[in-house]
């Protein structure tokens, strides 16, 4: 799991592949395309994300949710993030 | 002259309206962005249609990609679920699992028009975390907080719950199988905790 900030709470999950992985924190966006086994920050200046969905049909389209509903979407797999509301 | 003034009332009049219109839209994409308090789950269908979102206010679906947002009732009985997990069902979008902090399990066959209950064997009824195996969808894990607390199996699509593991250290947040084999017979199960993300073999 190297690459996440440790001792923090991991609020979302998200798998496609099953290899590409996201994790959302109170920190940001995490992504991991080796099943886990290591993560980079991804996502920019997202913050305070409290999940994270993947559309199974779609797999590049990923939302975020910050803790207080604030929906972000990326076409991209994570690169560039475009506010919802 | 007369006909021109009154040709010039008409398109200002259809202006407005537009306007008014454009306006109402907007009142109403702002006010469905507000309210949610608490968000713990965000879940796509199997389609990629719809979003759901679990909050401390309860459950919300969107079909526009999170611009707008609707409140979906779970129970005539239970008006404010706090909506802690939502998983669906990987081959039938329309099979939908959610897991609230005060009433347990919730399930609905048709897309969210009928709701049920599904706690049978739940030792107590806080769920913070609801996971579907990919590969066979009528079997779940269920994360369970305080009474009763620990991993709960079903193997027929939340008929019947079983305890099975005193779950990861640290408050469930997130609870995901994934597809990845153990090479004894079973996928691993992902939970991301208060104590960071932990993964287990899910064959208890």
């Amino acid at each position: 799991m190297g690459g996440l900030p440790t001792n923090r709470t991991v609020n979302g999950f998200a798998v496609v592949d099953p290899k590409i992985m996201y994790v959302a924190m109170r920190d940001g966006l995490f992504k991991s395309t080796d099943a886990g086994e290591t993560w980079k920050r991804t996502g920019g200046e997202l913050k305070n994300l409290a999940a994270v969905a993947i559309n199974p049909k779609k797999p590049n389209k990923v939302y975020v949710a910050t803790m207080d509903g604030k929906i972000y979407m990326s076409a991209d797999a994570g690169m560039k993030w475009k506010k919802q509301q | 002259m007369k006909r021109k003034l009154y040709l010039g009332l008409l398109v200002g009049l259809f202006w407005l309206l537009r306007g008014s219109e454009v306006f109402a839209q907007q009142t109403d994409h702002k006010k469905s962005g507000q309210g949610f308090e608490h968000v713990h789950a965000l879940a796509m269908d199997a389609e990629g249609r719809i979003l759901f979102l679990g909050t401390h206010t309860g459950l919300f679906r969107s079909e526009d990609g999170g611009k707008s947002w609707k409140k979906v009732t779970l129970s005539a009985k239970h008006s404010h679920l706090d909506i802690m997990a939502v998983a669906h069902d990987p081959r039938d979008p329309k099979m939908i699992y959610v897991g609230t902090h005060e009433a347990g399990i919730f399930k609905t066959p048709d897309g969210g028009t009928t709701w049920g209950q599904a706690n049978t064997g739940l030792g107590g009824l806080d769920v913070h975390g609801l996971a579907l195996d990919p590969n066979v969808p009528s079997k779940l894990h269920a994360a369970v907080r305080e009474k009763g607390d620990g991993i709960y199996r079903a193997t027929d699509g939340g008929g019947k719950w079983v305890r099975v593991d005193d779950g990861p250290g640290g408050e469930v947040k997130v609870l995901t199988s994934v597809n990845i084999s153990t090479g004894m017979g079973g996928i691993f199960l992902y939970a991301g905790t208060a104590e960071g993300l932990q993964r287990s073999p899910d064959c208890f």
